[in-house]
């Protein structure tokens, strides 16, 4: 059975008008976009399943919808760093919404060196949540990074999901080296863009 | 410190030996040139002091062979006074210093401290400055996040730390980091841009004051 159960409908309802919202502010009045792409998804059941069991949650729709607060996902990438922060501002300013929790990755990297902006949503819907509210909350998690942070994140991704790699110390520390390097090639972008503009 | 002692007079070199251990050195002593270079391929050493004359093989050709194998210890030659030429060429072969016998054994010491000096000054990897950590060697920024630096953010960075608190012209900062190249002030301004970027990025508490009518400055901010 489905681990969202008759929720599945209602979150992926969610998710949709978060997406269509972000697609519909995502620019400046120039028209030039805010970000680079937006993608979305319903994290599958066998990944929820074994995140409730790793956090020793009986698998049901209420444990997938209230004590995980990843059901619901998005992620916005960007061209620059500073596009980033304005995401997240047209995502506080969102209509429905309220942060409850945000991290900045970015400002404050991850000692494997990951860098993205984080923020968990609560969503009001109309339709009820699994506890019965009427309007219904519902959390989603947004990721905002730039392209280069989530090329590197896709990487150390591919790393960790694989098993027995021979040299892995050596391989985590060039991908630390590599964030870094990212990082450098990202201010440094930011800075030209500002120096342009400014002409 | 760990010293290699070329000298081919028995008396001399005894003398110097035991002269330098007295004064709290390890001192290796050989006879000639070649045994000089097999020391140093085998064992690290502080500094060389090298008689010129030896046998086998004289001090300035095995000066030139540990140049080339890439190692870079402080070397002293000792020269006989007369001999210009030798002093010229032992220089140009790779020596940091000479002295001319007969010499004071104080003055052989004295020498060897300012060359050991130098070197560890020269050895500095890591600068530091408020809560940043300059590494000259992996190019890498660091305060509360760590960041990469090109080389020349590098050069510049680490010669504002060495002058922080003062005021560093953008004159100054092109001799010092583009020497002989085609740059000019918008260089230097856009470099102290990307620092400041950097700086912003790593959560620095230091920061680079200054702009194209006022000398730059590095600062801590708190």
């Amino acid at each position: 059975m489905d681990i969202y159960g008759s929720y599945r409908p209602v979150i992926e309802g969610i998710m949709n008008k978060l997406a269509a919202l972000i697609e519909s502010s995502g620019h400046r009045e120039s028209g030039e976009k805010l970000y680079e792409h937006l993608i979305y998804r319903i994290k599958d059941d066998e990944s929820m399943r074994e995140k409730l069991k790793a956090g020793g949650f009986a698998e049901n729709e209420y444990n997938a919808l209230r004590e995980m607060t990843d059901a619901i996902g998005l992620r916005v990438v960007c061209l620059f760093i500073d596009d980033v922060y304005e995401c997240v501002e047209l995502i506080r300013a969102l209509p429905g919404c309220s942060v409850i929790n945000e991290k900045d990755y970015i400002q404050n990297a991850k000692p494997n060196g990951y860098r993205s902006y984080h923020m968990i949503l609560d969503v009001t819907s109309e339709a009820p949540d699994v506890e019965g509210n009427v309007p219904g909350h519902f959390f989603a998690e947004v990721q905002l990074r730039t392209i280069a942070m989530d090329t590197w994140a896709a990487l150390e991704h591919e790393m960790r999901y694989k098993k027995d790699i021979s040299n892995q110390k050596m391989i985590e520390q060039e991908l630390r080296r590599c964030a870094n390097d990212l990082a450098a090639c990202d201010v440094s972008m930011q800075t030209l863009r500002k120096i342009i503009r400014a002409q | 410190m760990k010293i290699l002692f070329a000298e081919d007079e028995a008396d001399l070199q005894d003398v110097v030996k035991t002269y330098l251990e007295y004064q709290g050195h390890h001192v290796t002593a050989v006879d000639n040139g070649a045994e000089a270079v097999d020391m140093t391929k085998t064992d690290a050493y502080d500094a060389i002091v090298m008689d010129i004359m030896m046998p086998v093989m004289d001090g300035i050709s095995a000066m030139k062979k540990i140049r080339e194998s890439g190692n870079t210890i402080p070397a002293i030659f000792l020269t006989a006074k007369s001999q210009v030429e030798d002093r010229i060429e032992g220089l140009d072969a790779g020596a940091d210093d000479y002295l001319t016998k007969p010499f004071s054994m104080e003055e052989l010491n004295a020498r060897l401290r300012a060359l050991h000096r130098r070197m560890r000054d020269y050895k500095v990897r890591t600068l530091t400055y408020g809560n940043l950590e300059l590494d000259t060697e992996q190019s890498e920024l660091k305060a509360v996040n760590t960041i990469s630096l090109a080389l020349k953010e590098v050069k510049l960075l680490g010669y504002m730390i060495a002058h922080a608190g003062q005021d560093v012209t953008a004159g100054e900062l092109l001799d010092e980091v583009w020497p002989g190249e085609d740059a000019g002030d918008d260089m230097v301004e856009m470099y102290i841009s990307f620092l400041r970027g950097k700086l912003e990025s790593v959560q620095a508490n230091v920061t680079i004051m200054g702009d194209r009518e006022r000398p730059f400055r590095l600062m801590e901010t708190i």
